[in-house]
């Protein structure tokens, strides 16, 4: 197996330091297999053959950006531009293939909802692991208990299994948890765009909460939110960076993809 | 970067702890007998065992406290077929955890092996009544016993480790492990004493006695069950040799978790 070159993710205790986050000419590539089979027997075939069995998808190409201490950066672009990727590399998720990014400080990323939750277990029992994945110990999760239950209003379900959860339901939940989280740099993937009007409501409290006090990154299709929370904004469109600055300019030309 | 491993180091044991919680009950959910599983299981397996090869085939010979010393093998066998199994699929059954959040990958596989070690836990109890009602006396050599069962912890977390970093990009790594621990079953002296096939071929009986598999079972049933046990230390004559399984059991973890260490980086993107 042929060693990858790999760029480098560091992260410092520097809590001082102007920008939370530094990303210098990350790139990455995907490797996608381009026979149906994938397996063992496969990979032989592709050796005896002398084939390589897969293609490099470019996700990210030369991206170059800051985060500012306390600033609140949206991300836009459209589905399949490398939005998500750039979060997931941000979050130690993914490596970079190519150049740097620095986190100064604790960066806490919020992919999805409920990640760990299970079906088979109790509401309960979903509440002390998801809180465990957020670093809460079982003592700290116990101070905090009946305040989560209270903001989700699904007391009365403690006991039940998950599964018997409504999605809106497991989705408060997870919410209701997820609000929790400290940590000196938040990253938020589309939490925004589920739930009703009323969950809606309390989700845009919590952000506007956090504006002015917590460096957030935001990536998110609503360009509502954008203007309304957002101190800068940059749109990725295959994979480069094509427009940054004012959340209104921004939004404007995220717009304009559409037209 | 000092500083921030505390933080990290904290989190990861809360972590471990809490995935390992999660495990054990999950094993077991929607079974009415739910823990008891975890000491039934072993126990049936024993008695099958026992049934067939200690009653038919009368297998067990002049060996003093025969039950006890089968079930010590089979116990310390589904231990180690647990762990094995278990800590392979481990990465590709928590794929939607790896996805999602960044955490050291280790924690997924050490969390696994640690319910095989609770499960373990509470069957030795077993053994140790089982082993008095068959009058067994109670020695200073059972003290010996943990350090045999970490040796095959290692083992077992070696190839875990290994095996399980593989098993995220080639999933017939799953299947292939099941055939061998087939296999090694039958090479393990678990239901045929050594005495038998010493018998038989001396040679063979040496070879046998080289898999840390069989020095930890001779090892335990020798410190815990009966001193007439025939060991890798009694029986291979030098300690030279003797040393070997020892030696395997560190270079299968020192391997297996520098290769999953080097690979976990990109468990993420396939699994």
């Amino acid at each position: 197996m042929a060693r990858r070159k790999i760029g480098s993710r560091i992260v410092t205790a520097n809590v001082q330091e102007k920008n939370a986050i530094e990303v210098r000419g990350l790139s990455k590539s995907f490797r996608l297999p381009t026979e149906k089979a994938w397996g063992l027997k496969q990979a032989i075939f592709n050796r005896l053959r002398g084939v390589k069995g897969y293609r490099d998808q470019k996700v990210l190409t030369g991206i170059n950006f800051n985060v500012k201490r306390g600033e609140f950066l949206g991300i836009v672009g459209r589905n399949g531009s490398g939005k998500s990727t750039l979060l997931k590399i941000l979050s130690g998720i993914y490596y970079p293939e190519k150049g740097t990014v620095t986190v100064n400080g604790n960066l806490v990323p919020f992919i999805e909802l409920g990640v760990g939750f299970n079906p088979e277990l109790t509401g309960r029992q979903n509440v002390y692991l998801n809180g465990a994945l957020l670093g809460f110990s079982n003592k700290e999760m116990d101070a905090m208990y009946e305040d989560i239950w209270k903001f989700a209003e699904l007391e009365q379900f403690q006991d039940q299994k998950l599964k018997n959860y409504s999605s809106g339901m497991q989705v408060r939940l997870a919410f209701s948890i997820a609000i929790r989280a400290k940590g000196d740099i938040l990253v938020l993937d589309e939490v925004l765009a589920v739930g009703d009007a009323a969950f809606q409501q309390k989700c845009n409290d919590y952000f506007a909460s956090l504006k002015g006090n917590q460096t957030v990154i935001l990536v998110t299709h609503s360009m509502e939110n954008v203007r309304k929370f957002c101190d800068r904004a940059i749109m990725i469109e295959s994979g480069k960076i094509v427009c940054e600055g004012e959340p209104e300019k921004v939004a404007k030309e995220y717009l304009k993809l559409f037209e | 970067m000092s500083g921030i491993p505390n933080f990290f180091y904290r989190n990861n044991r809360i972590l471990l702890k809490e995935l390992t919680r999660t495990d054990f009950r999950l094993r077991y959910q929607g079974s009415v007998l739910g823990y008891l599983w975890a000491l039934l299981r072993p126990l049936m397996l024993f008695a099958i065992l026992y049934i067939v090869f200690a009653k038919l085939l009368k297998m067990g010979g002049d060996i003093p406290h025969y039950p006890v010393y089968l079930l010590t093998g089979t116990t310390l066998w589904s231990f180690f077929t647990e762990c094995t199994s278990q800590g392979i699929q481990a990465m590709v059954q928590r794929g939607e955890l790896i996805r999602k959040i960044s955490f050291p990958k280790y924690i997924v596989v050490v969390s696994t092996t640690f319910t095989a070690l609770i499960n373990l836990a509470i069957n030795l109890v077993v053994i140790v009544i089982f082993a008095l009602l068959n009058g067994v006396m109670p020695s200073l050599s059972w003290l010996l016993v943990p350090l045999s069962i970490f040796e095959l912890y290692c083992l077992s977390l070696g190839i875990a480790f290994l095996l399980g970093a593989i098993n995220v990009k080639y999933r017939d790594i799953a299947s292939i492990w099941e055939v061998v621990i087939q296999a090694l079953f039958y090479a393990v002296p678990i239901i045929y004493p050594v005495s038998m096939v010493a018998s038989a071929s001396q040679l063979a009986a040496k070879v046998i006695l080289l898999n840390p598999i069989a020095q930890v079972i001779q090892d335990v049933r020798h410190n815990l069950v009966t001193v007439e046990t025939m060991t890798s230390w009694n029986y291979l004559g030098h300690p030279a040799l003797a040393i070997i399984p020892i030696l395997l059991v560190g270079v299968v973890l020192v391997v297996g978790a520098r290769y999953f260490h080097r690979q976990s980086r990109f468990f993420a993107e396939e699994v």
